[in-house]
């Protein structure tokens, strides 16, 4: 059967063919809604890929592995459950592909050896079953991985056992497992470290899952054949944001970080939300959403409403799409001139927030640049793309951000060239270290001497609070103008031009020559220059700079030096 | 054989014993799914094994001009596909080894020295 054959089957015959007992026929149809519903989702489960980890195209290697065993069922034409069931084991042996694949095969191969031939299967025998399977499964390998499908296949088999326990309804039993098997997929980052740098669940467990949700959403009759959403990982969403061209109607782009009530419904949400834009994309990382639309400039606020009815709204960015591409064509980005380095030299990576930023560490001889900052760290293997193909071996990245720090230190240790990574937290700590590269000394002594110059700068930055909160005992209300000194909270403030003064006497200026604003696309050069001159009022002493940053959600970045 | 791999750098030099190595690949190798144990790769690794542990033990590791060359001898569980176990376990092993010591692996080759039957179906 097709899955649209599948979902047409009216409810009373669906209900058939899925209450106890079951029958051959009756599991044939299940494994298909399973498997039909995993290959909708095979792009999604391929994408869930911790780089670069081998075995990177587990949704593929599942869903062929399921085909294998079902076409072994349509071949022997079997009515008898056990014996399907060790078609489908013999199959999915045959046709095991990648580690999830061989995996999935064991799974099989112990449901079959449970149900053994028996013609109809109970609840009890699908609980016998499953407890197999897992016992199967963790036979395959003496030094087991949790956060892996075997996690995944051990919830199902304990609920399983449990559910048994109140109920003889296979439909109810089932329910119960797609449940937990959720819940498991969802706890795989906590138990392995990889999965939660990476910012994804399981792949082969989340294919596991998809194969029970199948068989879920056959019984309620919901189709088969189409995605829920494009859900990516997060980390994957946050560089999409650069427009190449927009249509009518995307006046505003919208994105929404929010934490879902329990009741939330993925799939309502996203039809909801076709009503009011364009360009959808709806991101989960662990347990916030990110959802990302193109609106007409009427609707620019409804997005905002609609989501706000079904969880915690964090955090709410809009962009006006048409004012950034003419800002775009107008100063048509003339493009970066980087260092050239030759080999032998050392050359510099940084990474900057904002186009103006990439500017000025380009003129200082950066040698490769990657985009990030505070709320769009750059994947490891972003970083280490960058400085992959440079014509050196010796290289020095600067993150420029606290939670960068860590990626830069693992795209060092992946490469086979010597890179070392100097832990500056903010572009100013990144500009003054810049101030001392010298490309063609001992890079020891380079690295040595960029490091030293971190300490030379102080740092400050302007945002915007985006909750409220307490930390240092300093009171935050959402909304307000915050200043960071060297990436602590120091003050909170009704605007730009009070937390710039509590930031600078908070930095000790006076012991200090020279200040320079870099300010973020979030505020007007008039502004910024109004507030420069109130500066130069009250530090005659000292020399005030202003450049253009560019980066998004810090009005300002300062450095006092 | 040289029983160490040189790593130069402009304040010296890095010595990596095979054992390091084979070590690395003996632990990527008991991780990947559907091997059971590693196996002797000759008589005289059987009888030393039973008197001292050896990292090396169903691992070898060899150098040629151009990279690494480790040999993986391995227990599989019976009913799982070999084929693509086989293949899991040489791209794990090699990207753990490359990863870990910055070494290029050139070849992989892994033996099937026995299978473990916990079950007959």
């Amino acid at each position: 059967m097709s899955a649209a054959e599948l979902t047409k089957l009216s409810p009373a015959e669906r209900h058939k063919l899925v209450s106890v007992p079951i029958d051959g026929h009756g599991l044939k149809t299940l494994l298909e809604a399973g498997m039909i519903w995993l290959k909708t989702n095979q792009q999604i489960v391929n994408s869930l890929n911790v780089f670069p980890v081998p075995d990177g195209d587990t949704g593929t290697n599942m869903v062929l592995t399921m085909q294998a065993a079902f076409d072994e069922v349509e071949k022997s034409g079997m009515d008898n459950v056990g014996k399907l069931s060790h078609a489908v084991a013999r199959g999915a042996l045959m046709g095991a592909r990648g580690n999830s694949g061989v995996i999935l095969s064991q799974i099989w191969r112990g449901f079959a050896r449970a149900l053994d031939d028996i013609p109809t299967m109970n609840v009890e025998n699908l609980v016998e079953a499953l407890v197999e399977a897992k016992e199967t499964a963790y036979k395959g390998v003496v030094r087991p991985v949790e956060g892996t499908i075997l996690t995944v296949i051990t919830d199902i088999a304990t609920q399983a056992e449990v559910s048994a326990q109140r109920t003889t309804s296979f439909t109810e039993v089932l329910a119960d497992i797609v449940q937990a098997a959720e819940a498991s997929v969802a706890r795989t980052p906590e138990l392995l470290p990889i999965l939660k740098q990476a910012g994804v669940v399981d792949s082969g467990g989340k294919g596991l899952l998809c194969i029970f949700e199948g068989m879920w959403r056959f019984i309620n009759g919901d189709p088969l054949d189409k995605p829920l959403t494009e859900v990516m990982p997060l980390s994957d969403m946050a560089m999409k944001n650069a427009m190449e061209t927009i249509e009518p109607g995307q006046d505003y782009e919208v994105v929404i970080d929010f934490t879902p009530k329990s009741t939330f419904n993925l799939e309502d949400y996203y039809e909801e939300l076709t009503k009011i834009g364009s360009s959808i994309q709806v991101g989960e990382g662990e347990g916030i959403y990110r959802m990302h639309i193109h609106v007409p400039q009427d609707n620019r606020y409804q997005p905002i409403d609609h989501t706000m009815t079904l969880g915690t709204i964090k955090k709410v960015m809009i962009e006006n799409l048409v004012a950034q591409m003419q800002e775009k064509n107008n100063n048509k980005n003339p493009k970066l001139k980087l260092a050239k380095v030759q080999p032998g030299e050392t050359a510099v990576v940084a990474v900057s927030p904002g186009p103006g930023l990439s500017r000025i560490f380009a003129s200082l001889g950066v040698a490769a640049i990657v985009q990030g900052g505070q709320t769009m760290n750059p994947s490891i293997k972003e970083v280490l793309a960058s400085f992959e193909n440079l014509p050196t071996e010796k290289v020095i990245i600067l993150p420029n951000n606290k939670n960068i720090i860590m990626a830069a230190k693992e795209a060092a240790s992946m490469t086979v060239k010597n890179v070392a990574v100097i832990p500056t937290i903010s572009v100013p700590q990144g500009l003054s270290a810049m101030f001392r590269l010298i490309p063609d000394a001992d890079f020891d002594e380079i690295v040595s001497s960029m490091t030293e110059a971190v300490h030379d700068v102080e740092t400050g930055e302007i945002t915007t609070a985006t909750r409220t909160v307490e930390v240092d005992n300093v009171q935050v209300e959402m909304g307000q103008v915050i200043a960071l000194h060297n990436g602590k909270l120091i003050s909170s403030a009704q605007s730009i031009e009070e937390a710039c003064e509590a930031l600078l006497i908070a930095a000790d200026t006076n012991e200090y020559e020279r200040i320079t604003l870099f300010y973020g696309e979030d505020i007007e050069l008039p502004r910024v220059n109004e507030l420069s001159d109130k500066i130069r009022s009250i530090y005659p002493d000292h020399e005030v700079e202003v450049h253009e940053g560019g980066q998004p959600h810090y009005q300002l970045i300062i450095a006092i030096e | 054989m040289k029983e160490t791999e040189n790593i130069h750098n402009e304040l010296g030099s890095i010595l990596i014993q095979k054992d390091a190595i084979a070590s690395i690949a003996r632990q990527s190798t008991l991780q990947s799914y559907g091997v059971v144990g590693l196996a002797p790769k000759n008589l005289g690794e059987n009888i030393r094994q039973m008197i001292v542990k050896d990292a090396k033990y169903g691992v070898e590791v060899a150098y040629d001009h151009d990279g690494l060359v480790i040999d993986l001898y391995i227990v599989v569980e019976y009913g799982t596909r070999i084929k693509s176990i086989t293949s899991s376990i040489a791209s794990s092993v090699k990207y753990n080894v490359e990863k870990t010591v910055g070494l290029p692996v050139r070849r992989i080759n892994v033996h099937v020295r026995g299978l473990r039957i916990s079950n007959m179906d």
